[in-house]
């Protein structure tokens, strides 16, 4: 496990989209702490410190709030449209004798078997959920994909969890398989199958009688 | 004719209006790299074809390419040398509603240098300015 980050914070006064798109611009994050049954804390952190632990892939925070010492896990965090920038991180109050349940990047390593093939490991997944001690969340958790074969398929049960490290999401949930990649149809091939017009659902349709009527108008 | 619905609703739409920033489809979902628009925009079918083909061509069939956009939109217009009126102009192209943020095209399987060289590519061929992006873990 990472060590923790210890994150200086200040408590938030004003609160809205004005005044915290105002802690932005000053190089500082506005975030929230709550949990363990004690009112939420609107709190602002520096930006620079955050980022270079969530690079890390820090999990739990100290936060060093005025003379208070808070342990917390980082439970959300908001990013721009883009997402380029952090616009807010959710904190959520731990104890370090607890267990949580937080999700941790999988690390796909090796070259699976079936790439010699013209295979290729398609990810479904880069998350799974876990339940540990706090002390003992993984920053990440290598998976191993060397034996796999065109065709075969890594679901979360086959999955090595470090020691005190309990599997939370669906077992049966696909993480990642080795498929060869389906010939890409050229331009024109695609070109020759569509169709010059799609369908039209609400079009009316003539009826029997009324097609008809219109042919014989026509010959008239 | 180049990418476009097999059935719709109706045959030709309004022009529309296209607000603010992308609020879905702004992170890399399926592959490991993407190619993110900085600019709101129409993209037609032949946009994204041509950025199919550029991608999958420099690959050499290693990795994948996603493509996260499809034209379900229809834009019409008039033949030339035609008098205004006479109602609505026939459905001419294709397009796909980007706005800025959208991942358009992705890629997996292959490193970062490659998909990057990859996403260049189709970067060259699209009408608006982009970046590349990795996957958020």
């Amino acid at each position: 496990m990472d060590k923790t980050l210890l994150l200086k914070a200040e408590v938030r006064e004003q609160k809205g989209s004005k005044s915290a798109a105002k802690i932005r611009k000053q190089g500082l994050i506005p975030a929230i702490v709550y949990g363990h049954k004690k009112d939420s804390v609107s709190i602002s952190l520096l930006e620079h410190d955050l980022v270079e632990g969530l690079k890390r892939g820090t999990k739990v925070v100290n936060i060093q709030l005025g003379e208070n010492k808070e342990t917390a896990i980082i439970k959300d965090v908001q990013y721009d449209y883009l997402g380029k920038d952090i616009l807010h991180v959710d904190l959520m109050r731990v104890d370090v004798s607890e267990k949580v349940k937080v999700s941790v990047r999988l690390e796909l390593k090796g070259t699976a078997k079936g790439a010699e093939d013209g295979g290729i490991i398609e990810s479904q997944v880069s998350q799974i959920e876990v339940e540990c001690m706090v002390t003992d969340i993984p920053s990440s958790i290598p998976v191993s994909v060397k034996e796999l074969g065109v065709g075969d398929s890594l679901h979360s049960r086959d999955i090595k969890l470090p020691e005190g490290v309990k599997l939370v999401s669906d077992p049966d949930q696909l993480i990642a398989a080795c498929n060869v990649v389906q010939e890409v149809k050229t331009t024109e091939e695609l070109e020759t199958e569509a169709p010059t017009a799609p369908e039209v659902i609400t079009e009316r349709k003539p009826k029997e009688g009324e097609e008809a009527e219109a042919g014989e108008e026509k010959k008239e | 004719m180049a990418m476009m619905p097999k059935r719709v609703k109706y045959r030709k739409s309004q022009r529309g209006v296209m607000k603010g920033n992308a609020s879905r489809k702004n992170y890399v979902a399926f592959g490991e790299y993407g190619l993110q628009t900085l600019e709101g925009s129409w993209i037609s079918g032949k946009h994204i074809e041509a950025g199919r083909v550029a991608a999958t061509h420099y690959l050499h069939r290693e990795g994948k390419v996603y493509v996260r956009i499809f034209p379900y939109k229809p834009v019409s217009a008039k033949p030339l040398e035609t008098r205004m009126g006479k109602g609505k102009g026939e459905p001419a192209f294709w397009v796909a509603r980007v706005r800025a943020g959208t991942v358009m095209f992705e890629v997996g399987g292959v490193t970062e240098d490659v998909a990057k060289q990859a996403l260049v590519r189709v970067a060259h061929k699209m009408p608006v300015k982009c970046r590349f992006v990795k996957r958020r873990h």
